[in-house]
């Protein structure tokens, strides 16, 4: 939150998420994939376009076990790898 | 002088000289005469002078009838003028009631104009406000602007009381608008008690925040800790589009996301910005 006292620059609103928050992973039930999704970010220097599949295996495994609402993967933004491995990373 | 209280002179002292036009065609000479006789020995006119002072509001031109005056009544006998001014009378009161209800028209205008301006700004989205019902069509058709690429870099803070380590896994990410990404953030409890944290963000620059859309993540809701835990806080979130076509955002590379962790107290509820 802003605390410089300017009076007339607007000021930051924080938004709450749109689906909410995320349930605490308590017994690390996805740190496998998290840690996937680290070296791949950590070898591609930091690029998140070409890390996007291990994104969402981690967003996968967290529905699975009921630590995220289920949502089709389009509605998510993964939507071009759906169709397939052939998409790959895009 | 007992002349003076002569009924003609009588008029024109106390009704003016206009009263004089109606009566008598007597011309002047002829009215005065009498008094200039030298047997006119008065008419006893003091006292009726002294009688006549208390009448002089009565001066009506038209008719002079001493009984009891009502209240109100028209100003002239004549039916037509009656009606005209029962006439007017009729619509100003019809103006007045409408006026009256303008008014209070506005007022109720005014108590209206909050939910209807926040109804609106949450359909239209102006101002940088939530867009109701709007998002997930968004992530679902939205394009990534490819030629664009934007540095995100990680900030993690802890209030002082919070005895967290708490601290983001890679200091910077490069996405580019329309693309979702996920980061992480983790979080230590080292003392063995478990404590509850929340947490707030900032995004830097303050314009650029406007299009800096969490999908999910970990704020503003309690999160425990056990004691000697360890979690990863994941954040899942997009920049919109949009920014690319921003003429103001044409020198912002870099947008800092900050997290700041404070701890809180059992059963306290704290309120979720946006609208309450």
């Amino acid at each position: 939150m802003s605390t410089a006292m300017n009076f007339g620059t607007k000021s930051f609103q924080p938004r709450p998420p749109e689906k909410g928050s995320f349930p605490l992973d308590h017994f690390g039930e996805c740190k496998s994939f998290k840690e996937k999704f680290m070296k791949c970010l950590h070898d591609n220097y930091f690029e998140n376009a070409l890390c996007r599949n291990e994104s969402k295996e981690y967003l996968q495994c967290r529905m699975e076990r009921k630590l995220m609402l289920q949502e089709p993967l389009e509605k998510l933004g993964f939507g071009d790898l759906i169709g397939g491995k052939s998409e790959a990373k895009k | 002088m007992g002349g003076v209280w002569h009924p003609a002179w009588r008029r024109l002292f106390f009704c003016g000289w206009r009263s004089l036009r109606r009566g008598s065609a007597a011309r002047p000479a002829e009215t005065v005469e009498p008094f200039l006789r030298p047997e006119w020995n008065g008419t006893g006119g003091a006292e009726r002078g002294l009688r006549l002072l208390g009448t002089w509001k009565r001066c009506n031109l038209g008719a002079r009838d001493p009984a009891v005056q009502p209240l109100w009544r028209p100003k002239s006998s004549n039916s037509f003028r009656r009606a005209q001014e029962e006439e007017w009378r009729r619509r100003n009161k019809t103006v007045l009631t409408y006026v009256v209800a303008v008014a209070v028209g506005m007022l109720g205008a005014a108590y209206a104009a909050v939910p209807l301006y926040r109804l609106y700004c949450q359909t239209t989205g102006l101002g940088g406000s939530v867009v109701a019902g709007h998002a997930s069509d968004q992530i679902e058709n939205m394009v990534p602007v490819k030629n664009r690429i934007i540095k995100v870099t990680f900030n993690a803070d802890v209030h002082a009381s919070l005895q967290w380590n708490f601290r983001p896994q890679q200091t910077e990410i490069f996405v580019v608008p329309g693309e979702t990404a996920l980061a992480f953030y983790k979080a230590k409890n080292p003392t063995d008690k478990p404590v509850i944290g929340i947490s707030t963000y900032n995004v830097v620059p303050f314009e650029a925040g406007q299009y800096f859309n969490k999908i999910q993540c970990f704020c503003f809701e309690e999160q425990r800790l056990n004691p000697q835990e360890e979690v990863d806080m994941p954040v899942f979130f997009y920049i919109d589009p949009e920014f690319a076509e921003d003429p103001r955002m044409i020198k912002v590379d870099v947008i800092t996301l900050s997290y700041t962790f404070f701890e809180a107290k059992e059963g306290q509820n704290l309120p979720v910005p946006g609208y309450n």
